[in-house]
């Protein structure tokens, strides 16, 4: 298991951040770009030096500033694979893969032995003698994550490590790299900024803003009751953040946001809340709804985008106050012409919001 | 085209003509001096022979030593950040500028009889001055400078990315620079090392004032060439073709490594 208390001063960027993964698990870390993920990756391998912190591995100290103790990169048991993936230009494929190997002494007829057995395992057996540069995307992904594994790390650094291949070789990628990795010993650390990605491969999604971690969680509890603006825009959930207001016999309270109020469960004490809503909660109307849905507010259509893969639901983003995202179904945005610019009505029930703090 | 336009261009095509008549009418004028009949009779004559034979040997040498000793200093200028970087770098690029004949003086101020060194050299039997082992420091001293400034400039153009993935490999600091860093910079290294080497085959200021001219000890070809003028004009001529097509055949050979643009803007810094 890895235990992991970092803090670094970057010019006038701070980065403070506490991390724990089990052994076998994946960790998620998601932010911005800009947040500090990969200067959170680089100081876990060891390529660059916090001001403060301790890094314990399954019992072994990799760093203790407070004691002194910093082993470098090459002697923790990393694997590390960085958005380029760094493959060698000079060596083939088997080469690079035995670098590792070859670096630590181990003779060559058994490094070719071992090297020749992971990149079978890895579908890369007939492309050993070609150079990076005669990879595709994907091959070349398979060959950096060859290179590491091969080492048999106890800690494995993954920064986003689809973002450069294009689409439709992602998605192939995608399934392959989780089988992958879901058969690890060794605890993994994923960075992405790329939602889909966090919920397939994160058994818990860690949140890095502006060098903090806001939010540590299993996805649904992410989607479900989100701590900041970008988590539930990360996660693609309407968020209110506010003050609890005036409260009624039937259970209900006011929720008063800085961008107007919404009716939700009464969380039965006064005081600072956060309130979730899911997309597909929210109904839209050409005429203010008669119903039982006890939020309604009015607005324009600012954008309307059509979910991947197919299109079958479409994310319709609104200015109304306070602003709303709904997610309808293709028939909704023909049967009512919903296109940018029209003004509609957004309705929502007050059962479905329970607030948290 | 107005006046000033054509006065421009009159102008430029002056300077470049000029130009390449000062550089290009030596060679010319040497080429066509060649004793086409006589020419490889005269390169075979027992003091030409030797002159090149010992040009050959210690050029070699001094480009070895150079490699070996300024293999590390390269590295240092092109990785690390320390006080006296840029005094380091002047005084490594000092004999780029230095007068070759100050710079013998300097040697032998150190390394003579009664330098610096020289005396406790002196003291082990060792004597330097007016051997052959002078002129290949004489040379190293002058075509140092030319191999520290490829190699660096090579070692700085690899990409940082591939030394951190080196050391996420478990590669020690001296595996990632043999493994990693030495060949991805090699074209660099290659084009410092042939540099220096035609530099010290050129050398002939520091060695006449090191060294001295004594036939088959330190008379080198320069030296040759220039004690030849004096007595036999053409086998100065033919000594000086020679050079001329060795140091116009390394020149060539550089443009052809697959060089970065910094390590190029280095290799293209004419050696003599």
């Amino acid at each position: 298991m890895l235990a992991a208390t970092l803090a670094k001063q970057l010019g006038g960027f701070a980065l403070a951040a506490t991390l724990e993964v089990e052994a076998g698990a994946t960790l998620v870390l998601v932010g911005e770009s800009g947040a500090g993920k990969t200067t959170l990756l680089r100081l876990l391998a060891g390529l660059a030096e916090p001001d403060e912190g301790r890094i314990v591995l399954g019992g072994r100290v990799w760093l203790d500033r407070a004691a002194g103790v910093s082993l470098p990169a090459w002697r923790r048991e990393v694997g590390y694979l960085s958005q380029d993936y760094a493959l060698f230009p000079h060596l083939s494929v088997r080469r690079n893969v035995g670098f590792g190997l070859r670096a630590q002494g181990v003779r060559r007829r058994v490094v070719d032995d071992r090297v020749d057995a992971v990149l079978g395992g890895l579908g890369l057996a007939d492309l050993a003698a070609r150079r990076p540069d005669q990879l595709s995307g994907g091959q070349r992904q398979r060959a950096a994550l060859a290179r590491a594994l091969v080492l048999e790390p106890r800690l494995l650094l993954l920064d986003e490590p689809l973002s450069a291949l294009d689409l439709q070789t992602r998605r192939a990628v995608r399934g392959e790299l989780k089988r992958t990795l879901a058969g690890l010993p060794c605890a993994t650390v994923y960075v992405t900024h790329n939602p889909v990605e966090a919920i397939a491969f994160g058994n818990r999604i860690a949140v890095l803003e502006a060098g903090r971690i806001t939010q540590v969680g299993a996805p649904d509890e992410l989607l479900r009751r989100p701590r900041s603006p970008y988590i539930a825009e990360f996660m693609g959930v309407n968020l209110f953040q506010g003050t609890v207001g005036a409260r009624d016999e039937s259970g209900l309270a006011r929720v008063r946001t800085p961008f107007g109020s919404v009716v939700a469960v009464d969380p039965g004490e006064p005081g600072e809340v956060l309130v979730a809503l899911n997309p597909r909660g929210v109904t839209l109307h050409l005429e203010p709804p008669a119903g039982s849905a006890q939020n309604v507010f009015p607005g324009r259509i600012v954008e309307l985008v059509a979910e991947p893969p197919f299109g079958e639901r479409v994310r319709v983003a609104l200015d109304s106050t306070p602003p709303l995202v709904a997610e309808v179904t293709r028939h909704a945005v023909e049967s009512l012409g919903l296109r940018e610019g029209l003004e509609v009505h957004a309705a929502f029930k007050a059962t479905g919001l329970v607030p948290y703090r | 085209m107005t006046w000033r336009a054509l006065l421009v261009r009159v102008v430029a095509a002056l300077a470049i003509t000029l130009c390449l008549a000062l550089i290009g009418l030596p060679v010319l004028a040497l080429l066509l001096r060649v004793p086409a009949g006589t020419l490889l009779a005269r390169l075979a004559d027992p003091l030409v022979l030797s002159a090149v034979r010992l040009s050959l040997v210690t050029s070699v040498a001094a480009a070895a030593l150079i490699v070996v000793l300024g293999t590390p200093v390269a590295w240092l200028l092109a990785t690390r950040e320390f006080h006296g970087k840029r005094i380091l770098e002047a005084v490594i690029d000092l004999p780029m500028v230095l007068p070759p004949t100050a710079a013998g003086v300097g040697l032998l101020l150190a390394f003579g009889r009664a330098g610096l060194a020289g005396r406790a050299l002196a003291s082990f039997g060792i004597s330097l001055p007016f051997s052959t082992a002078a002129v290949v420091m004489a040379e190293a001293f002058v075509a140092l400078p030319f191999f520290v400034g490829a190699a660096a400039a090579g070692f700085r153009e690899v990409e940082p990315r591939y030394l951190d993935a080196a050391a996420t490999l478990r590669a020690s600091p001296g595996t990632t620079f043999f493994r990693v860093m030495l060949p991805l910079a090699l074209p660099s290294v290659l084009a410092g090392a042939t540099m220096s080497w035609a530099r010290a085959l050129g050398e002939f200021g520091a060695t006449i004032t090191f060294a001295g001219n004594l036939p088959g000890v330190t008379q080198t070809m320069p030296l040759a060439v220039y004690i030849a003028l004096e007595t036999d004009l053409e086998a100065a001529v033919a000594l000086s073709v020679l050079l001329v097509l060795l140091s116009l055949t390394v020149l060539v050979a550089v443009r052809a490594l697959p060089l970065g643009p910094a390590a190029l803007r280095h290799a293209r810094r004419d050696p003599r």
